[in-house]
């Protein structure tokens, strides 16, 4: 999988040379390089989309002759051609000339690995999204030239992995097609690309300084005049702003804010990440340790995030992660992955809008968020408004908004889903706020066994409990009951409810 | 170009803001032949020429005098205007030879914007120019909107952020105008930092400033951002000049946004107050301002007073009519079924304007009436002898769960009515107290209801409070205490929620 390797832009092994060995001639090609992006953009607007199958028949080495009458190409490799030069994957900045070199070497490469059948051509990046990112990195590259030297071995333990067992894969069902060839190509391919990505990482040297100069000139600028020049003349993002495709095969990974842009080693690619999910719902249900599942969830939201991928699968992963951090209370992650599931709804992608619409009711109604609960209100379609997690959620909202406690209790004991969860952030405010009220309407006494179902405790001696907590001289004991002294209660769980919703009010989101 | 420079020399010379804004107008819809003639034929380098040449070289002729420094600030700020109007003809599809789309046209104008800001903090403009960067920041916040919704309608996903763990789904909706927000906010820090004495300050462009913030920052749903503004304002205001100097377009608006920052923060009285003042000094001709205003005003009428708008007042506002008339009347006729149906009916409309969690709590208004209605049925206990007769105080749960079901259409426990009446007695819409063993309510002699009229008659009356209210003019007119017979049609202006029996 000679693709995977991310050299420098520029270096071309030459593909109409059947030698591998011209490829060595580095610095020439590099300079073509250049001049070939310069020119591909002067180029670009002119260039018509080219018959798609036409490419792939010029494609075939003149040395291969012999070959391209056993080989009847796939079709999969014919679509990879034709998606290739389709208008629609024109990358601004990558020429024609560039996109066709590469894509006859990745097919050569694949041809000579034999693994041109059993390679997934759906997935394979597209040479121009190759160029890119090969661009990106050489950015990269010039600007922390540390990382790019410490770079080279982690690649070569990589890429050797995953050839071995592509090549044991190929020998099995492709041998016929000249094996020796294959590794051959393959030894010189390593050993000469990679010091030429090393050369290559030297030879961005000049640029580095230039640009490190403009930063620079920049920065005396935005010291001399409020800000203007720098924003006027910023220049965008890298030209290359598609998204990047993950290379790495672990199936864990430690979360780390980035602080740079993420280099594809770093990132695990969409297939691997389903096997990740795998393994963390089968941890989670095993070991139910909530800092290592969060850390590792928060890692693998990050290489969605990178990589652009917003899929049912990016919703299975906010879902479930959000459903575990409603478990252990963890409201700042569950808020976080609530935000993004309320816009990949949005966006139609497929999950369980009906379960975390409602949860996301009940959290607003936790923190106290007026401006954000109309807005999830006003999300709401009017069959989602009838549906029973939804509808329960808007009730216990309403029946909040009314003062109306003894249906929201009531509400609090048949809670959908894990509505609990949330429900129970608030249930002691409620409860204060409830007693609050009791305290002022009902004169001179209750039944303690009335408060207890009243406000849905799970017994008289918790209702006691929670009543002692804030003064032991409420209760009084008569001959078969105990009665709470409402009466003489005055502001004490006024005063207490005032400050269980200020405090909300404080942590606001978390 | 020639004619544009000499509209900027009368402007100039006449010291005349306004006049002088006016030439760094876009609007394609007005002028789009005069935008094509500045455009001309699209050559950059006899644009500059051109510009050159009026600047510099024709001192003689401007009559005017231009600092060197101001010179070059006018000469850079018609040469992006130029090239933002190039794109603007061509995003409006009134050019042949090119095509654009409004994210371009956004940048184009961002430069013009920053341009125009940099002649402040550089090239010693005066603070009557200040127009210039109104129009060049109203401008820029319609060109944002566009550019995000011409995005939207091509699905780009460009705007997510590498660095985040999560995308940013409001970064991605409205990524332009988050950005245009950034500049309005540097448009109105240069002018409320300004330290120039009153007379030349830039303060005077605060509240324009202001009000455009608060536009854009509403319409990025984040009002904490808009407090931040608000603070700012509140801090200064010892050096900003008082608001009613300032143009009364300007005060209005102000006072509209700060009553409804009030109204989302659950202030009512201080929204009521802002509103009323932004009610008062609105021009009557505003026919969808005053709408907007009264939209927040009466549910926090609704709230303070309890009051309710009469036909009368709602009268030019056919939607608001439709909206609100509905509540009004089932809060007068204490009627919950009514209520519930109602606030649903308009459910959506009131969700999008932000004011059903508020009219949600009318119901309590109309419950009190409701319980009001069965204290007055209950009539009067046995008079003692030759003593006036005296209102029955104490009344069974189950009558009032009685009226409740028959109000709300609905089966309700007594337990859920106790509750409900708590509520009352805790909002201090009933004076009285539960005794929950004997299922009884014993309610206060003197004024079990406050804010009604007690009836000290056998009859009864409905008790309005009237508050006569010239729609156009004044919303405080004299409290007046009327009592009416039972007749609803007579109402005129605000008139109390609580009401009649008969």
């Amino acid at each position: 999988m000679s693709w995977a390797v991310p050299s420098a832009p520029g270096i071309q092994p030459a593909p109409y040379y059947s030698q591998p060995i011209s490829t060595a001639y580095t610095p020439v090609s590099i300079r073509q390089g250049f001049g070939q992006a310069y020119q591909s953009q002067h180029q670009y607007p002119y260039n018509a989309p080219a018959n798609p199958l036409q490419p792939s028949s010029t494609m075939s080495p003149p040395s291969d002759q012999q070959q391209q009458q056993k080989f009847d190409w796939p079709q999969s490799v014919r679509n990879y051609v034709q998606r290739t030069f389709q208008a629609s994957n024109e990358i601004h900045g990558v020429g024609r000339e560039e996109k066709e070199s590469r894509l006859k070497e990745i097919i050569r490469s694949e041809q000579e690995k034999g693994t041109m059948f059993t390679t997934n051509w759906d997935e394979m990046p597209l040479p121009q999204q190759l160029i890119q990112k090969e661009r990106q990195q050489a950015l990269m590259a010039a600007v922390d030239p540390v990382t790019t030297q410490s770079k080279p071995p982690s690649f070569a333990t990589n890429s050797k992995k995953r050839k071995s067992s592509d090549f044991s894969e190929a020998e099995q069902t492709n041998g016929s097609t000249v094996p020796w060839r294959s590794t051959k190509a393959h030894s010189l391919e390593d050993r000469v690309s990679k010091p030429a990505n090393d050369k290559r990482s030297l030879m961005d040297g000049p640029l580095t300084g230039k640009s490190k100069f403009h930063k620079n000139v920049e920065k005396r600028q935005r010291r001399g005049d409020g800000g203007y020049q720098s924003s006027y003349r910023s220049p965008s993002p890298p030209p290359s702003s598609g998204p990047i495709v993950g290379l790495n095969t672990n199936l864990e990974k430690k979360y780390l804010r980035l602080t740079a842009a993420p280099k594809p080693d770093d990132v695990r690619p969409e297939n691997v990440l389903h096997h990740t999910l795998d393994l963390l719902k089968r941890k989670w249900r095993k070991e139910n340790n909530y800092n290592y599942i969060c850390d590792q969830f928060k890692s693998l939201r990050q290489d969605l995030t990178v990589q652009h991928i917003r899929s049912e699968f990016t919703v299975s992963v906010y879902e479930i992660h959000a459903r575990i951090a409603l478990e252990k209370g963890d409201l700042g992650e569950y808020n976080q992955c609530q935000t993004q599931l309320r816009a990949l709804y949005k966006a139609g992608i497929k999950g369980n809008p009906i379960e975390f619409k409602a949860y996301r009711i009940l959290y607003f109604i936790h923190t106290a968020n007026r401006t954000a609960l109309n807005d999830a209100i006003a999300d709401l379609t009017t069959a989602e408004k009838g549906e029973l997690p939804v509808k329960h959620a808007l009730n216990v909202r309403s029946a909040l908004a009314l003062g109306n406690y003894h249906k929201f209790f009531q509400l609090y004991l048949d809670v959908p889903n894990m509505g609990a969860y949330l429900m129970d952030m608030f249930i002691k405010r409620e409860r204060l706020a409830a007693l609050a009220n009791m305290c002022k309407a009902f004169k001179p006494e209750l039944k303690l066994r009335y408060v207890t179902e009243e406000l849905a405790f799970e017994s008289d001696a918790e209702a006691a409990q929670f009543i002692i907590d804030y003064d032991q001289e409420l209760l009084q004991e008569r001959e078969d009951h105990i009665v709470f002294l409402t009466g003489k209660a005055g502001q004490i769980f006024e005063n207490a409810r005032a400050q269980a919703f200020s405090r909300v009010d404080l942590k606001g989101q978390i | 170009m020639d004619g544009l420079i000499r509209q900027f020399r009368v402007a100039y010379a006449a010291t005349n803001g306004e006049q002088l804004a006016e030439t760094l107008s876009p609007d394609v819809q007005t002028h789009s032949a005069k935008l094509r003639a500045i455009w001309g034929r699209g050559d950059l380098r006899s644009t500059t020429a051109d510009l050159n040449f009026l600047f510099h070289q024709d001192q003689a002729r401007l009559s005017i005098r231009l600092s060197k420094e101001e010179t070059s600030g006018w000469y850079a700020i018609y040469t992006a205007y130029w090239k933002a109007i190039g794109e603007i003809l061509a995003a409006e599809g009134l050019r042949h030879d090119a095509q654009s789309s409004w994210a371009k046209v956004y940048d184009a104008w961002k430069d013009l914007t920053l341009l125009t800001v940099r002649g402040y903090t550089n090239h010693e403009f005066e603070n009557w120019t200040i127009p210039c960067l109104y129009v060049t920041g109203r401008y820029l916040r319609l060109y944002a909107m566009r550019a995000d919704a011409e995005r939207a309608l091509n699905n780009d996903n460009t705007a997510v952020d590498e660095l985040q763990d999560d995308f940013d789904p409001q970064a991605e909706e409205n990524k332009c105008l988050e950005d245009c927000a950034r500049h309005l906010n540097r448009i109105f820090q240069i002018c409320a930092s300004d330290r120039a004495p009153l007379e030349e300050s830039r303060k005077w462009g605060v509240y324009y400033a202001v009000n455009l913030l608060f536009k854009t920052y509403f319409k990025l749903n984040s009002e904490s951002l808009s407090k931040n503004v608000l603070r700012v304002i509140s801090a200064g205001r010892s050096d900003i000049p008082p608001i009613d100097k300032f143009p009364k377009s300007q005060q209005t608006t102000f006072k509209y946004y700060e009553g409804v920052l009030a109204f989302l923060e659950e202030n009512y009285v201080e929204a009521e107050k802002h509103l009323e003042m932004a009610w008062l000094m609105c021009h009557k001709n505003a026919q969808r301002n005053l709408e907007l205003i009264l939209t927040y005003l009466i549910p926090c009428r609704l709230l303070t007073t309890h009051t309710l708008p009469s036909a009368q007042l709602l009268g030019p506002f056919p939607r608001l009519q439709k909206l609100f008339m509905p509540l009004a009347h089932a809060i007068k006729k204490s009627d919950l079924r009514a209520f519930d149906i109602a606030l649903r009916d308009g459910e959506d409309e009131f969700i999008k304007r932000r004011v059903y969690l508020t009219l949600e709590r009318g119901r309590d208004i109309v419950l009190r009436n409701l319980l009001r209605k069965v204290f007055i049925a209950g009539g009067f206990e046995p008079a003692k002898d030759g003593a006036a007769p005296v209102r029955r105080t104490r009344i069974p749960i189950t009558e009032f769960t009685a009226a409740v079901q028959i109000s709300s259409g609905e089966a309700i426990d007594s337990d859920e009515v106790e509750c409900l009446m708590a509520n009352m007695i805790y909002k201090n819409l009933m004076k009285g107290y539960i005794a929950h063993e004997r299922g009884t309510v014993v309610l206060s002699k003197s004024g079990a209801f406050p804010g009604t009229k007690q009836d000290r008659r056998r009859y009864t009356y409905v008790i309005v409070i009237s508050r006569a209210i010239n729609i156009t003019t004044s919303l405080s007119g004299s409290l007046a205490e009327v009592l009416v017979p039972n007749d609803y049609k007579k109402y005129d202006g605000w008139c109390m929620g609580g009401i009649s029996h008969g």
